[in-house]
């Protein structure tokens, strides 16, 4: 059945053994929306993006993408929906040089013609705005960590995706690297990318969030704008005070 | 149309992209060209079997050092290929079109037990130590089967598969009524090991060779790039067990028998030696590696050493302390470097 949600999570669960990580998850996303999910180490956020890209598959529940019920697909199945993933542990090929990274991704698995055009928009600035050049042989294990967290994040613009997951994209990353990357995403939300973000930074979150996602021992905890979120005290108990 | 194929020979999906390479290559090949011609047909015969492993030795680069997944059992899509060859040349002996029946069959038998055998490997996802296990249980199977078909009831049609002694009087290969031996079939192993090496760097620098290169990588990342790597692997390996057929069909025309002793433990080893010490990430340095390899080998045993297979181990044990990624690539590698020295010395 249609919806109109760039991605849905409906009562989504999943265990390893005793370990709860995910319990009961609804999440709707909405198309051009830039959702931060925040939550205290544990709380299931890089699990929740694995079953969303079918890396794991859900105990129950549905998942949808653009109104696909993608809950029993194959992961590169679901990427060619329109949703694209960076990894907590960022998996650039290391081996293999920038511009080969690049030309990996296949923008012939978008959906439709519009979503091409906007994709290589999309993918282009982000080209422009991360400093990155097509045609560069330096090997990825020779460029900074930073670079390497924006050559991540670009590559998965190469395939054109209308959906967007990024796992702790300004991990290791200076304030001013934090400041640009975020910069960077929001300009890109602005035309059109629906963007979900995991991050610890507050800083970061602050700067990007539209609604924020707080996950707590796999459930969500609680949702709404960055300030109604920071002013639950429940939230600061869990959350800061466990993480800081 | 032409600069595109030039770019897909000539690009960085292997070692040696200069212009100083691409002389020194056209160089290597005419000397192989004309090295028949200063040489008795005997010694021609010799290289010929060097030349004719090349095909398995290529198909181990791609599958190993390009996809990542190591076959530790290549050599069972060598033997089938050299015995169904045997057996359908062998009853079509006397028609000209034998021979080349022969072939598709032994392509086709091969290329059929390959995909069988990798859809059940990557379709159900086995985990990637247990390949090579699995590869060289298969060859084993086969070993032990053809070992056991000794006596007159193995016989496919006029064709005894003669257990471990193996299958005699295979035919040789022949287009109409020529027929390739001695230094005829010198060039054709030379035209065939040039095409599989051209075709496969020209492979190798295509979209479909940087995906399979990005699957060794990072199988996961490349999945969820939206591309089905299952299939991708099941291709590869099949290609690679059809490159490994080609050589099956050569040898087999070339010495005119085969045994079961062609797909055991030793020669199954073989060719992952023949990769690992030239660096199996690179085609040309699994060529220049298998034809010193087999050259030192065949040499040594059929002066009577009995230590080839000790000193072809200790060329492996060897590269893995000191040459982890191959003897020729670091090598490769090293000249590059002097010469770059060298040039930059003169400019300034």
């Amino acid at each position: 059945m249609a919806n109109q949600f760039a991605l849905e999570a409906r009562k989504v669960n999943k265990h390893f053994g005793g370990v709860v990580a995910a319990n009961n998850v609804d999440l709707k996303i909405e198309p051009g929306e830039l959702r931060c999910i925040i939550g205290p180490n544990g709380a299931g956020k890089s699990t929740l993006f694995s079953l969303l890209c079918g890396i794991q598959r859900v105990d129950s529940g549905e998942i949808f993408i653009q109104g696909h019920d993608v809950t029993h697909m194959q992961p590169f199945k679901r990427v060619r929906h329109g949703i694209g993933l960076t990894f907590q542990t960022n998996r650039a090929y290391q081996e293999l040089s920038v511009k080969h990274n690049l030309l990996v991704p296949n923008p012939s698995f978008a959906i439709s013609k519009e979503t091409h055009q906007q994709g290589r928009e999309r993918y282009m600035l982000a080209l422009e705005e991360f400093g990155l050049d097509q045609n560069d042989d330096t090997p990825a294990s020779e460029i900074p960590h930073h670079t390497l967290q924006w050559l991540e994040i670009s590559m998965v613009l190469a395939g054109f995706p209308e959906l967007v997951l990024i796992d702790e994209p300004t991990a290791g990353m200076s304030r001013d690297e934090t400041d640009h990357t975020s910069m960077v995403l929001k300009k890109l939300n602005q035309s059109g990318l629906t963007i979900i973000v995991v991050e610890h930074d507050m800083h970061f979150v602050k700067n990007v969030a539209q609604k924020v996602t707080v996950l707590h021992q796999g459930r969500v905890f609680t949702e709404g704008s960055l300030d109604e979120v920071i002013a639950n005290d429940e939230v600061k108990n869990i959350y800061l005070g466990h993480a800081h | 149309m032409t600069s595109k194929i030039l770019h897909l020979i000539g690009g960085d999906a292997d070692i040696g992209t200069s212009k100083t390479f691409w002389i020194g290559f056209v160089i290597a090949v005419i000397l192989f060209a004309l090295y028949p011609t200063q040489v008795s047909e005997f010694r021609a015969s010799n290289v010929s079997y060097y030349l004719l492993n090349i095909p398995l030795a290529l198909g181990m680069a791609l599958l190993w050092g390009y996809c990542g997944v190591l076959s530790f059992g290549h050599v069972a899509y060598f033997g089938i290929a050299g015995y169904t060859y045997g057996i359908i040349a062998g009853n079509m002996a006397g028609n000209s079109f034998g021979p080349i029946a022969g072939v598709l069959g032994g392509l086709l038998a091969s290329a059929l037990v390959a995909g069988i055998f990798a859809y059940f490997v990557f379709y159900s996802r086995v985990r990637e130590w247990i390949i090579p296990i699995l590869t060289l249980v298969l060859t084993l199977l086969l070993e032990t089967f053809l070992g056991q078909t000794a006596g007159y009831q193995w016989r496919v049609g006029s064709v005894l598969l003669g257990g471990y002694n193996g299958m005699t009087g295979i035919p040789a290969f022949q287009i109409g009524s020529f027929v390739f031996m001695g230094y005829s079939f010198y060039y054709f192993c030379m035209v065939i090991v040039l095409a599989c090496y051209v075709g496969l760097r020209m492979l190798l620098n295509s979209k479909f060779g940087q995906v399979v290169t990005a699957i060794r990588e990072d199988p996961l990342r490349t999945e969820i790039f939206g591309y089905d790597i299952r299939a991708r692997q099941w291709l590869v390996f099949v290609l690679s067990a059809l490159l490994a057929a080609i050589s099956g069909l050569l040898y087999v025309q070339w010495g005119n028998y085969i045994t079961p002793s062609q797909v055991g433990l030793l020669s199954a080893a073989l060719p992952v030696i023949w990769a690992a010490v030239g660096g199996r990430t690179s085609l040309l340095a699994v060529l220049i590696a298998t034809i010193v390899l087999n050259w030192v080998t065949f040499t040594l045993s059929s002066q009577g050493n009995q230590y080839a297979m000790v000193i072809i181990g200790a060329a492996l044990v060897i590269t893995m302390l000191f040459f982890p990624r191959g003897i020729v690539i670091m090598l490769a590698e090293w000249i590059g470097k002097v010469t770059n020295r060298k040039n930059s010395g003169a400019a300034t």
